[in-house]
């Protein structure tokens, strides 16, 4: 019983690879042999393969509809006279026939000046990798303990979970823009001290990518604004959002100075 | 009104120049920018800035073409236009000659021609082995073999794990398929009727 729906689906599966046509399919005698096996079905795998021969069959309706479409388009050119003429054709006849229809994507590789310069000054700012991979100087100490508190006051340990720093962020944001409101990347993240400027971007990032706020970047004005989310979204079955944002030092020394 | 009129225009001209950064170099592991990146970029007006771009780049032989992944798309609608992928293309063709200095051999455009119109012919879709089947009618099938593999690595040409050929995102940003039919079938009509 089986063996007969799975070749009808393996038949209809032929007209998916383009190796029938789909009219080549007699669709009430694949529907014929589903419905005489329906009744008979007695566990689960007999009705996923009755399913899986429905499904190939509204496949191969779909490739008909596709293939009536197609044929009453002004594209549709009967395959044989196609391949008669394809035969006729020398190869010549055949490569300017293309041409005649063929116009290239342009695409350019090009280094701009700008990354030039970017790439002497990190060339130049690299330190010799005789520098980079000298042996280290390795001078052996005593182990020591530490209490717990001192460990958080050297900030090796958080005093809170990640997840509550997060929440706090957001919190701070809310108060500082509003529910929903909207506050310049720079006046947002900026701090006293580059230090914790930079720790705010990071914090930041972390608040985009995890739903608790949107950024919007203008490319023409040059502008980014962090927008408070109402309602934080940390859903973790949902991809995150990678973002990445600059904190430029000469940008928090302007920011700072203005 | 005047000034205001200026700063318009200024902003227009920054769109372009941005609209031809990001159609001509390639961002991506393939060249061309999707509609929505287009819109992202370049704002609401984007199919304007566009349109303007392609009056521009007309003196040079270029256009903006669009490529749809659904190849039978005639009156696009927002949403398929935001998800169409464009380029910037020769406007015009090239002869034999200029396309043998930009690396192609008559054969291989031959064949390409071959396998293009064959699986236009199949409504996008062919085995592998039917499409070889039709090349080595003119070609030694280890040229045949080789030219496939050539045609997909280029993007002409698809194939999946069945053995499927189809047409790729190159032929359909490239490849004028309905004049190139037409010139398959009309070929030698004019001096049969005559």
């Amino acid at each position: 019983m089986s063996s007969e729906l799975e070749s009808v689906i393996s038949l209809c599966r032929m007209v998916q690879s383009g190796r029938i046509e789909p009219f080549d399919i007699d669709f009430d005698y694949v529907m014929g042999v589903i419905r005489k096996h329906y009744p008979g079905i007695k566990n689960v795998k007999g009705f996923c393969l009755d399913a899986e021969a429905l499904k190939e069959l509204s496949s191969v309706l779909e490739r008909q509809n596709q293939w009536i479409a197609h044929k009453s388009s002004t594209l549709y050119k009967d395959p044989f006279m196609l391949s008669q003429s394809l035969m006729r054709m020398d190869i010549g006849a055949i490569a300017d026939a293309f041409l005649k229809s063929w116009h290239p994507v342009v695409e350019m590789e090009q280094i701009s000046a700008r990354t030039l310069a970017e790439s002497l000054g990190y060339w130049g700012g690299l330190i010799p990798l005789d520098e980079r991979w000298q042996d280290l100087e390795v001078a052996e100490r005593e182990t020591g303990t530490a209490t717990m508190q001192e460990a958080y006051d050297l900030g090796l340990i958080l005093t809170e979970g990640f997840a509550e720093l997060l929440e706090g962020f957001w919190r701070e944001l809310g108060e500082r823009t509003g529910v929903g409101g909207v506050i310049d990347y720079w006046d947002w993240i900026g701090a006293d001290t580059y230090r914790d400027t930079v720790y705010r971007a990071y914090l930041t990032v972390f608040m985009v990518s995890h739903g608790y706020a949107n950024v919007h970047h203008d490319r023409l004005l040059e502008e980014t604004k962090i927008i408070h989310n109402p309602e934080p979204r940390p859903d973790p079955e949902k991809p995150k959002v990678s973002l990445l944002m600059m904190v430029d030092y000469e940008e928090w020394r302007l920011w700072r100075q203005s | 009104m005047a000034a205001k009129l200026t700063k318009t225009e200024r902003a227009y001209a920054r769109k372009v120049k941005d609209a031809v950064q990001l159609l001509f170099f390639t961002h991506h592991r393939l060249p061309g920018v999707r509609g929505w990146e287009l819109r992202k970029e370049l704002g609401s007006d984007w199919r304007n800035v566009l349109d303007v771009l392609d009056k521009q780049i007309k003196p040079l032989d270029l256009q903006v073409t669009r490529a749809f992944d659904e190849p039978d798309i005639v009156e696009p609608t927002s949403a398929q236009l935001q998800d169409a992928r464009y380029y910037i293309t020769l406007r015009g063709t090239v002869d034999q000659k200029t396309a043998k200095t930009i690396g192609w051999r008559i054969d291989d455009i031959a064949g390409l021609a071959v396998s293009v119109a064959y699986l236009i012919s199949k409504q996008g879709k062919a085995p592998r082995v039917d499409v070889e089947r039709v090349l080595q009618e003119k070609l030694p099938g280890w040229r045949v073999k080789l030219n496939l593999d050539r045609y997909i690595h280029q993007g002409y040409l698809g194939a999946d794990e069945q053995g499927v050929m189809y047409l790729d995102w190159r032929s359909r940003a490239e490849i004028d398929n309905k004049k190139l039919v037409d010139l398959v079938v009309g070929f030698g009509k004019k001096e049969r009727e005559a």
